[in-house]
């Protein structure tokens, strides 16, 4: 028993296979999703949160405003038009637009309601809850900071009671100044945000929620993310799968015999190629099909933009797996290589985790990954509901394309020099 | 015609090839015999225009072989070692797809597929899948895969390899049949029976040379190797062995046998016989080993064909 336990042991660490499936690939996906989810939460600056403001307010104290934000290190705050990041947001470029409305300063002074709107991806809700989390302490004390704090906190006070005969409303500031200056003295001795609780009581921090690129009825972000998740990873699975016929045609010696025709013999990667793209494209069409049937998914208000995708997404992903199979000697290194690479790809790229749970800097990792840019396209068509002639959406679809091109020059070279001379 | 002068191959520092040079006329059956690793099917492979030679020239029906490869696998067809097929398609679609390289008309196809199926004897199997053939099924439509755009010149590498004697022997009638109606065939082999029973010529490749060439006869008669009369004893000791040595020069003990080296068979024998009863031994088994290739092959390489 033991002997044959030594034995199993002694072929288990000869196998490269099994020792990179057994620890190599386990290794490096807990690294990828330790940094995946490890990196929510923190303030650190590489998990820095964008946010674009358009201050239509256009005075001393909006600016001000603007300027105490700044100050918060979670944030990264970008000025721009309303116009602009509007554009930017539902292009997927940017989550959220901080809009200080006309009128700010005047609220500020006579202590009303702040006009703050936050519009927003829905699609990058936790990033915006993130966001909200550091944003309501700091818009709460802007009073304090920026303005008359006591006569606003007074008329505030009075506000919220509902109160106009004057004297209960002198009352009412007497009452306020105190308060206040007790608030303040709190403030001094601890500045840090979790004890600005009292000033959010008084002045609200109140933003209105706008979601400027929304879900419909047929087309949930959580279905999107799925399909067009799922889809993209099965199809890089199957595409080494098809790949990977190529050495089996070397292996059984079809890959000779085809040599010994007159046909030119990188046709027969271009052959190859072909018949990947051919399968590709049904396997995402049949998917995307399956997710309207079955689930309601709208693709017919989307076909144009889909079909583009699809191809683009195929012609990607064919190429990886021939460039994989041209570049391995055998079928055990091509699974070995391919479950690593995908696994990988499909972590960061958004197949696995939807790209707005991770940090920044995972994110923008993600665009090594084919995943990433099929899947954004897919949101683009889906979600952002750009048309196909969207500068954002044909970027994607050149990358895809650029990507597939590539990696087919690669399949084209290593095929010359590996298959052909391993025949 | 196939022309082939001087043509060497190096793979990894070790020289496959070392100046092989041949000439095998049209209509020709040429065998090319030797042991695995001989350099039979790296000369195949530099013939038909898949590996490049290091040096040396090659032209096959005036065809250049640097400069023309593309004319030259338009006339010529290689049945490859292995059974190099699709298992997943029948015989019939697997002619269809290998005639396809051609740029056969379909209709010209079909019919060729059809009658090389007939001619197989697989006709009635032809829409079964290829992985429910038998080992002699498969080399049959191997062969026959080889045969669609009726090449001029046929390299048959080791085609007959793990098959059963029926299908060896139709395998033979084929060929045989194909070269009668003029197509130039080369056959690799290290079964020496089938180098004799079809060759016209061989050549004997051994460490990437040729050691010999010629008819079987050629070979017999420049191998100057005597017959073999091989006698086992059942009661032979070392002092008996001594005695023989003393009377046959020529001799060499494997056990309780002994090859005994003659000239002349006829006369050699009944003397050996006289001998034996003389000095009281006793015969189990008496044997005449003729000069085949086998024994050629032996003594030019001192090794074993299947070595």
């Amino acid at each position: 028993m033991i002997k044959l336990a030594i034995k199993d042991l002694r072929l288990f660490f000869k196998d490269r296979r099994s020792m990179l499936l057994t620890f190599a690939i386990p290794i490096a996906l807990i690294t990828l999703f330790a940094f995946a989810f490890g990196g929510v939460g923190k303030n650190d600056s590489d998990t820095k949160i964008s946010l674009l403001v358009s201050d239509l307010d256009h005075t001393d104290i909006s600016r001000n405003a603007i300027q105490e934000l700044e100050s918060l290190k979670s944030l990264q705050i970008k000025p721009m038009s309303l116009e602009k990041a509007e554009k930017a947001i539902k292009n997927g470029d940017e989550s959220c637009v901080l809009v200080i409305k006309k009128g700010f300063s005047d609220s500020l002074t006579l202590g009303g309601t702040l006009p703050l709107e936050l519009k927003y991806d829905e699609a990058k809700g936790i990033e915006v809850g993130l966001l909200q989390q550091s944003l309501i302490p700091t818009i709460a004390m802007l009073p304090f900071n920026l303005g008359n704090s006591k006569t606003m906190m007074g008329n505030r006070l009075s506000k919220m009671a509902g109160v106009s005969n004057p004297k209960a409303k002198q009352d009412i500031r007497n009452q306020s100044d105190h308060l206040f200056d007790a608030i303040s003295i709190g403030m001094s001795e601890n500045n840090s945000p979790e004890k600005k609780g009292p000033a959010t009581f008084f002045f609200g921090g109140d933003i209105k929620m706008t979601k400027l690129v929304k879900s419909t009825n047929n087309n949930q972000l959580g279905l999107l993310q799925a399909v067009a998740g799922t889809a993209v990873m099965m199809l890089l699975f199957s595409v080494v799968g098809i790949g990977m016929g190529l050495l089996d045609e070397k292996q059984e010696g079809t890959l000779k015999r085809l040599l010994y025709s007159p046909m030119n013999p990188i046709n027969i990667l271009f052959g190859k190629m072909l018949s990947a793209n051919i399968i590709s494209i049904l396997q995402l069409l049949v998917m995307f099909v399956f997710a309207s049937l079955v689930f309601g998914l709208d693709i017919g208000a989307h076909l144009p933009g889909m079909l583009i995708t699809i191809v683009a997404t195929a012609f990607a992903c064919s190429a990886f797996g021939v460039l994989l199979a041209s570049f391995a000697k055998n079928r055990q290194q091509v699974q070995g290589l391919s479950t690593l690479i995908i696994l990988v790809m499909s972590a960061i790229g958004g197949s696995m985790i939807p790209l707005f749970f991770m940090p920044v800097f995972m994110q923008k990792l993600a665009v090594i990954s084919v995943n990433y840019w099929s899947i954004q396209g897919f949101y683009d068509i889906f979600w952002r509901n750009l048309a196909v002639t969207s500068p954002t959406f044909i970027s994607r679809i050149v990358v895809l394309l650029l990507i597939g091109g590539i990696l087919n020059l690669f399949a084209i070279l290593m095929f010359k020099k590996n298959i052909l001379k391993l025949t | 015609m196939i022309e082939i002068k001087n043509l060497k191959k190096h793979f990894n520092g070790r020289e496959a090839l070392k100046g092989i040079s041949l000439s095998i006329k049209d209509g020709e059956f040429y065998g090319l015999l030797g042991p695995n690793g001989a350099g039979k099917t790296t000369t195949i492979s530099i013939l038909s225009s898949i590996l490049n030679a290091d040096s040396g020239t090659v032209s096959i029906e005036n065809f250049n072989l640097n400069a023309q490869s593309k004319d030259i696998k338009k006339i010529i067809g290689v049945v490859p070692q292995e059974i190099a097929l699709y298992n997943e398609l029948s015989a019939l679609d697997n002619l269809l797809f290998w005639g396809g390289m051609y740029n056969i008309s379909n209709k010209n196809l079909l019919n060729r597929a059809n009658e090389l199926l007939r001619l197989f004897g697989l006709e009635d199997r032809k829409n079964d899948k290829v992985k429910s053939y038998s080992g002699g099924m498969k080399r049959r439509v191997n062969i026959a895969a080889a045969l669609l755009h009726n090449p001029k010149v046929l390299f048959m590498d080791e085609p007959t390899v793990g098959i059963d004697p029926q299908s060896r022997n139709l395998i033979f009638e084929i060929v045989e049949k194909l070269n009668k109606e003029g197509m130039t065939i080369v056959y690799t082999t290290h079964y020496m029976e089938e180098a004799e029973k079809l060759c016209d010529r061989i050549g004997i490749i051994d460490n990437g040379q040729i050691i010999a060439e010629g008819t079987l006869d050629d070979l017999k008669m420049n191998s100057l190797l005597k017959e073999t009369i091989s006698i086992t004893f059942s009661n032979l000791n070392d002092v008996l062995t001594k005695e023989l040595s003393s009377f046959w020069n020529d001799l060499k003990q494997i056990g309780n046998i002994i090859h005994f080296y003659s000239s002349d068979v006829k006369t050699d024998l009944s003397k050996l016989v006289l001998k034996c009863n003389q000095l009281g031994l006793e015969i189990s088994n008496i044997e005449i080993l003729k000069t085949n290739l086998e024994t050629i092959f032996l003594n030019l390489t001192g090794k074993q064909l299947r070595d």
